[in-house]
């Protein structure tokens, strides 16, 4: 059936405008689907054009502590969950100061903040503000360096000046200026270098050569080189510990089912491995468009299918000794949460065991961000502590909530 | 007093954001129906659109000659307010000399580019998509040629990426069709 105006505009039409929209619209107007759609709806099929399924707005303003019901929070048996801070608009990425200072990340708050821990009490001290969706920090040697869309900037000296922050100087900024998709994740390899994803400018199309890609960069911003190809958004990776090896996340495409395509949990051992975006999804679904003449064959198979729709972001190695000795090297995945979706799935952290010669055990470590098809939360990152309890921030509530253990 | 959830988070005082928005009055009209050619209504805008200007504005990222110094003494207490209580006003039409060509292609337009996806049928807004049913001409055309030109500023790149492949008449057409949205003045 041909796709008229009239089915994106239902409450719109006058009657007697009809036969004039309809006469235009069939004489010069394509099918909506051949013009540029908003990032997110773009992929949607014809059929369900009047489909109410959208992302979930950011608030703009961080709940208040009364707001935040952390029981409903479950965690395994002899885990326990406290609100550790509050009052941090869009809370997203974490990375610990030398000096124990916890800097945070946000996406579209613009902001970049530092949470000092004053035995019992956290303070938030906004370092950074106005910035182009700084989703990335990272630190190294006394530099604290952060990920806007298309730079890598970096304050040196930091932590002794958190409440007259240095200027930020640019690390490397010839990056994709693309908005879909151009938020990054930014952490420090084992082999030094800044690695960080380019995330393909769309939900589904054929991406430039330049995106849909973990890449990398020295600290000084020189032997910028692609990591990893067809990743289609990682804004989560981590290194195992023991193999080094890299691991990460992936949002899988919308608008291709209920049930699929699923989100991923790769690994890249090696440099050059292609993971099949845009030709093949999850391992085993050719894209019904640009997957004709490929096969998922050609490319590197999910580790683990992590779920439809769930938004797989953090990714994180446990290595503390605060847990149970099986959490040791232990992947955290913190999973965001649907919006293409009816029934709602994620909103929840997952834990991975790598097993050799074996397939990972995946089970869920903490959920309850979700209450019914209520959304109160969305766990988003997590972070070990150097006691060994984890946080876990949610950007959604503005909030970060540390887990501990005791036997 | 009178509280409502108002959807972002910390609970908004709708009688304070009437106090509030006193000092708001003179440009965007004391119930947030703006008079003065090129100055957005807030009537009926949807909170967390207002509020998320408000910081952008604060933060730097939105420039304007007169909101930059305003909103610098703004709490966030005080832009919650201010939001909530401007999503509780009845958005009236500004007056515009409509042109019945104009009208008809910028409705053309509006479909063909999925203006609806995010701003709703009837362009009335949700959540961060400000409503536009109604608003003044002169702004939607500075907004829309701003947001064709990259200079300016988009909470996630929607707005950016959605005007790129509009004309400047075609821009024309669509602000005409937007302008006759809504209710009469």
């Amino acid at each position: 059936m041909r796709l008229i105006p009239s089915r994106l505009w239902p409450s719109l039409l006058a009657v007697s405008l009809l036969a004039v929209v309809l006469g235009v619209g069939l004489v010069t107007t394509p099918p909506a689907s051949g013009q540029a759609p908003p990032p997110w709806k773009q992929g949607q099929p014809a059929d369900m054009a009047n489909s109410p399924l959208a992302p979930i707005a950011q608030p703009p303003s961080p709940k208040a502590p009364g707001e935040i019901p952390i029981a409903k929070i479950k965690v395994p048996p002899g885990f326990k969950v406290e609100l550790w801070a509050h009052g941090i608009n869009n809370a997203r990425a974490m990375t610990w100061g030398d000096k124990g200072t916890l800097f945070v990340s946000s996406r579209v708050a613009g902001n970049v903040y530092a949470v000092v821990d004053k035995g019992g009490q956290r303070e938030v001290k906004m370092i950074a503000k106005g910035l182009n969706q700084p989703n990335g920090v990272a630190f190294k040697d006394g530099t604290l360096y952060v990920a806007e869309i298309s730079r890598i900037t970096k304050m040196p000296g930091i932590e002794d000046k958190l409440d007259n922050p240095p200027a930020m100087e640019v690390v490397y900024d010839i990056l994709p200026r693309d908005l879909p998709h151009g938020w990054k994740y930014l952490a420090f390899g084992p082999d030094g270098k800044l690695y960080f994803n380019i995330g393909a400018p769309c939900n589904i199309c054929i991406p430039p050569d330049t995106h849909a890609n973990i890449s990398r960069v020295n600290a000084d911003g020189s032997g910028f080189e692609y990591f990893a190809h067809g990743v289609r958004n990682s804004v989560g990776f981590d290194w195992h510990p023991v193999t080094k090896e890299l691991y990460f996340a992936t949002h899988a495409r919308d608008w291709l089912g209920e049930d699929v395509p699923s989100d991923r949990f790769d690994h890249a051992p090696r440099k050059g491995l292609h993971f099949g975006f845009p030709y093949c999804h999850q391992g085993d679904i050719p894209d019904p468009e640009f997957g004709k003449g490929r096969s998922c064959a050609e490319f590197a198979a999910p580790l683990i299918k992590t779920g439809p729709h769930v938004a797989g972001n953090g990714v994180e190695f446990y290595t503390g000794s605060m847990f149970p000795p099986e959490y040791q090297n232990r992947a955290f995945l913190a999973q965001r949460g649907s919006w293409n979706r009816t029934k709602k799935i994620g909103f929840r952290v997952m834990m991975v065991t790598l097993r050799p010669g074996d397939v990972p055990k995946y089970d869920v470590f903490a959920e309850g961000w979700l209450d019914g098809d209520n959304v109160w939360g969305r766990p988003v990152y997590t972070k070990q502590m150097k006691d060994g309890s984890l946080l876990i921030a949610d950007d959604y509530a503005g909030a970060i909530y540390r887990i501990t253990y005791k036997p | 007093m009178t509280a409502v959830a108002a959807g972002s988070g910390a609970a908004a005082d709708l009688e304070a954001g009437k106090r509030k928005a006193e000092v708001c009055a003179a440009c965007h009209g004391r119930d947030g129906n703006a008079t003065i050619p090129g100055t957005p209504s807030l009537a009926g805008q949807p909170v967390y659109f207002t509020h998320w200007q408000l910081i952008k504005f604060k933060d730097g990222r939105r420039k304007d000659p007169q909101m930059t110094p305003f909103v610098q003494s703004l709490s966030d207490a005080d832009m919650a307010d201010l939001s909530a209580y401007y999503q509780t006003q009845t958005p009236r039409r500004r007056p515009f000399a409509t042109d019945p060509a104009k009208v008809v292609e910028g409705q053309r337009l509006a479909n063909v580019h999925h203006c609806t996806s995010c701003h709703r049928p009837g362009l009335t807004g949700q959540e961060q998509a400000a409503r536009l049913a109604g608003q003044d001409f002169d702004y939607l055309l500075r907004l829309l040629r701003g947001f064709k030109a990259k200079t300016a500023s988009d909470l996630d790149g929607t707005m950016t990426t959605a005007t790129q492949p509009l004309t400047d008449a075609e821009i024309v057409s669509l602000v005409h069709f937007i302008a006759t949205l809504g209710a009469q003045p």
